[in-house]
């Protein structure tokens, strides 16, 4: 057995057009899951009984079933509804249904980590309610949580490969398609492994890069 | 033919169950020793090991769990041509090797997390890196380590659906099956979605249970680097 990566050469550029692809549609589920995830916290920790159920009953069976039985239920089941969606919605919708249920729980870590006493001591201070909200308590809060989230970010684009099985042309399906076309099965996925790779390792920097920028200031709300 | 989705079919997906509950159970043990190797390596004085475990360790972590089936798929009847290897060795193979990073990872926290005087006052008695690791540093890392650990079981079994890919019969695929027989794949999905909901949430119930009678309190708030890149922005 010899490895020879040659003949990947005339893929480069698909490799990498495909690359774009997992990000995108990472980038796409993670911005829409993040904003369904702030509904289903708010909907978890005040309002309604009901709404209170729903939400829970949400979070709890998307993050106890695997991604990809819901990615199926989505992509061969609703057709029975008479939905049809194509490969790439079919993958965004169960992405971002996913990521929801685990940025919610990730938003209540980090609201519970701001000390009650912090938004007592705003308001004693005479700030408007508003003001509290935005400085005293949710600017700390997502500080505390911000390593949580850009980890969900990066769990969430090696996840996107499990829509390559419904046959979204992102990385992990251009890998396959390669490797059925050159029958070089492990040159491509050495070079494929190293493109998530790189691609999260470059991720995990730039959150990094992003969380100093963000929160300078001094104090820290929790310890 | 198309009669929908009935009684009749649970026994396959029954059948599917019991090999994905197999094929985690066997991952999950071997995984963990595994895990424990790589773990002690990554904490060990010496360099070497340190070196080679956490780049073992942060090449599983940094690619997705398909890349690591589909190598051993692809990759192991390349090691041994001419022999047939069954679905699910190639299952338990890919499985172990991606359980392995994880548990390491973990216990690697879980070993740091220990005090430092613990260790100190080992050294300071005069005991051998065995002695001192076997009594003093597991026995407390081994509890920091029961949430995360649990936490991971529970992405195991979920990552266990992903070996429908390589076509072996457990839970995912069975339902794949039972789907294109009765063209029903709404209810059996959703039968394959229970069951799998049934064993995580069994899962994580038994695990909080446990923590509430050891005491051990599971930290939510505990953040897993997913890759740790020397020198960049190092926790606070």
């Amino acid at each position: 057995m010899t490895l020879y990566f040659g003949d990947l050469l005339p893929y480069s550029s698909l490799l990498l057009e495909s690359l774009w692809v997992s990000l995108y549609i990472t980038l796409v589920a993670m911005l829409a899951g993040g904003a369904l995830g702030v509904l289903l916290y708010q909907g978890k920790s005040k309002s309604s009984r009901l709404v209170k159920t729903i939400s829970s009953a949400y979070i709890e069976v998307v993050r106890n079933t695997p991604l990809l039985v819901q990615l199926y239920l989505i992509y061969f089941g609703l057709p029975q509804f008479g939905i049809n969606l194509n490969p790439l919605w079919a993958g965004l919708v169960a992405l971002t249904l996913n990521n929801a249920a685990y940025t919610a729980e990730i938003y209540r870590a980090g609201f519970e980590s701001v000390p009650r006493g912090l938004s007592e001591a705003g308001r004693a201070l005479g700030m408007p309610p508003s003001l509290v909200f935005r400085h005293v308590l949710f600017m700390p809060a997502i500080r505390n949580v911000f390593p949580a989230l850009t980890n969900q970010f990066i769990l969430l684009f090696l996840a996107s490969s499990i829509a390559s099985i419904i046959g979204l042309p992102e990385l992990m399906n251009t890998i396959l398609n390669i490797n059925s076309e050159t029958y070089r099965a492990i040159e491509i996925l050495t070079v494929g492994g190293f493109l998530y790779l790189g691609a999260s390792a470059l991720l995990t920097l730039g959150s990094r890069i992003a969380e100093a920028k963000l929160f300078r200031w001094a104090v820290k709300a929790s310890d | 033919m198309i009669d929908g989705f009935g009684f009749q079919y649970l026994l396959p997906l029954g059948k599917g169950t019991l090999w994905t509950i197999a094929l985690c159970a066997t991952s999950g043990i071997l995984g963990s020793v595994l895990g424990l190797i790589l773990g002690l390596a990554e904490t060990s004085p010496s360099r070497v090991a340190r070196w080679l475990s956490s780049i073992y360790v942060n090449l599983i972590r940094g690619v997705p769990v398909l890349i690591i089936i589909f190598f051993i798929y692809f990759g192991v009847p390349l090691l041994f041509p001419g022999i047939d290897i069954p679905g699910f060795l190639t299952g338990v193979i890919a499985l172990t090797g991606f359980v392995g990073a994880y548990m390491a990872e973990i216990l690697r926290g879980s070993i740091e997390a220990v005090p430092k005087g613990q260790n100190e006052a080992a050294d300071a008695l005069g005991m051998g890196y065995f002695l001192k690791y076997r009594s003093v540093i597991m026995p407390q890392a081994m509890k920091i380590a029961v949430p995360p650990a649990i936490n991971f079981l529970i992405a195991l079994v979920k990552d266990s659906s992903l070996i429908t890919v390589i076509g072996f019969i457990e839970l995912t695929k069975a339902g794949s099956v039972v789907s294109n027989l009765t063209s029903d794949p709404i209810a059996t999905y959703l039968a394959v979605a229970v069951i799998y909901f049934v064993i995580c949430y069994g899962i994580s119930r038994l695990g909080r249970a446990y923590e509430t009678r050891t005491g051990i309190r599971s930290d939510a708030l505990r953040v897993q680097k997913p890759l740790r890149l020397a020198g960049i922005g190092k926790s606070k």
